[in-house]
């Protein structure tokens, strides 16, 4: 049955454990971020090999499951010489499967700027960098943060895979108590809880952040 | 030629341009002189916007030269022989032209001072003090320098435009291309932007280049007016001569059912 003080017993050690989860998200998902916009800008690029390449790794990336993405990079890599802790694993994982789904959001928010945008800046004669940097993505990006947050809080909920690759996140730790202890109850219903504050939250700071913006 | 007293700033030469095989511009050639007013009028797809978009690199001539100020536009020449030219190239020469559209495009996440700051800090490098203060000094020319801190969404077509407007002179450019630049307003609101444009186009130093439905406001302010029909400049001359002695046959019809509607 349930016991409050086994509990209470086992909370610090799954707090502990919620901090790894929480920096393998930021991480990851800042990772994402920018590797996102990468893909999205190379996929538009005038030389063909860039943008042809480019749409391969984000087919690639998208097309396999992250599970095995992450056992290549901690399991597979070692082989040619490349050894990563679990931590670094992880988050390369997470940022660069991440990075593919992210750089459809960013192709969406610019496909949707509007042509008179582009055609303003040239007359100006801003430079390409200017013109990316100050008209587009500023226009771009401010109407796809929702979708951002939404794949902030799915990146989130997806980390217990990485206890997969042995890193001592929520997950694994509460493993590790039901193992020693015989008791998995407790252990794993704080970890759901503890993902249902967590994402709950983040979810309710997008729609403000978003309401804010609109606002603006 | 008769209009061309200087070293023109802009000439055509021969210049095609088709979307597929769809021809759009026949051949043209035309100079444009420094400060000279041009008006250019004609049914719609008859290739007057497509002239200016050209001018403004928009859209890249299928064949034939523009040269503008001496230099060409869009090619270079590399041993002898004229070939396209590179970003870098289009870039050292589109800063003599300036171009008003007929949508605004004002950039709708910036105020109405940035929107008109933004190009001379980070196209000409102007430090941000000189560039509100000619930035304040061209809206005040077009009347709107109580709304610096709004945005365009804050403002009717009218004041947008006279915006797009003050954003393309503080680049101060030797050629203005205005592309319809009324058509898309209510008709209470076409009055305030082409009393600017007048007044831009009294002080005469800049060429410009006006693709206009507007022939009151044609005749009053070009020095020159052309008529182009199916990719072709059927008929120029003197505002006088254009609505006065038309002599084609299509000019006339055009201005008839002008007239008549």
């Amino acid at each position: 049955m349930w016991s409050w003080s086994f509990t209470w017993s086992i909370l610090p050690q799954i707090l502990e454990a919620m901090k790894t989860t929480i920096l393998a998200t930021i991480v990851g998902f800042a990772f994402a971020l920018v590797g996102g916009l990468v893909l999205a800008l190379g996929r538009r690029a005038k030389n063909r090999a860039i943008s042809l390449g480019t749409a391969g790794i984000v087919e690639f990336v998208r097309s396999t499951p992250l599970l095995v993405q992450l056992y290549f990079l901690f399991y597979g890599f070692p082989a040619i010489g490349i050894s990563l802790s679990p931590f670094s694993a992880g988050v390369l994982g997470l940022g660069i499967h991440y990075s593919a789904y992210l750089s459809e959001v960013y192709r969406s928010g610019i496909d949707a700027v509007p042509r008179g945008q582009w055609e303003a800046s040239k007359a100006l004669n801003f430079s390409k960098g200017t013109m990316w940097r100050r008209i587009i993505l500023p226009q771009a990006i401010r109407p796809v943060i929702p979708v951002l947050g939404n794949y902030l809080i799915v990146m989130f909920k997806e980390t217990p895979v990485l206890s997969a690759i042995t890193l001592v996140e929520m997950l694994l730790t509460a493993k590790m108590i039901g193992a020693e202890s015989f008791r998995y109850l407790e252990a794993f219903t704080l970890v759901g809880i503890l993902f249902l504050i967590l994402s709950y939250g983040s979810s309710l700071l997008i729609r403000r952040l978003e309401l804010k913006w609109s606002r603006s | 030629m008769e209009f061309v007293k200087d070293a023109p700033i802009v000439r055509y030469r021969k210049v095609s341009k088709s979307f597929g095989d769809r021809p759009i511009l026949k051949e043209i050639n035309l100079d444009i002189a420094p400060g000279e007013k041009i008006a250019v009028i004609g049914p719609s797809g008859s290739g007057k916007t497509t002239l200016a978009r050209l001018l403004m690199t928009l859209e890249e001539p299928t064949s034939g030269t523009i040269e503008v100020d001496g230099n060409q536009l869009w090619h270079k020449t590399v041993q002898g022989k004229l070939v396209r030219a590179d970003e870098k190239h289009l870039h050292s020469i589109r800063g003599k032209i300036g171009m008003v559209f007929q949508h605004f495009n004002l950039f709708p996440h910036m105020s109405i001072l940035r929107n008109v700051t933004e190009a001379p800090i980070h196209v000409l490098g102007l430090d941000k003090e000189e560039a509100v203060e000619r930035a304040v000094s061209m809206l005040k020319k077009v009347g709107l320098a109580d709304k610096l801190d709004q945005y365009p969404a804050q403002l009717s077509g009218g004041q947008k435009q006279r915006v797009a407007i003050a954003r393309a002179l503080v680049m101060r450019p030797k050629v203005m291309l205005f592309d319809e630049v009324t058509s898309a307003l209510d008709p209470e609101l076409v009055g305030e932007v082409l009393t600017v444009i007048r007044e831009i186009a009294e002080e005469g130093e800049m060429a410009m280049l006006l693709i206009t439905h507007e022939m009151e406001f044609a005749r009053d302010v070009a020095d020159r007016i052309i008529f182009t029909d199916g990719g072709r400049i059927v008929e120029q001359g003197t505002p006088e001569q254009i609505f006065y002695r038309p002599q084609s046959p299509r000019l006339i019809t055009f201005l008839s059912r002008f007239r008549a509607g």
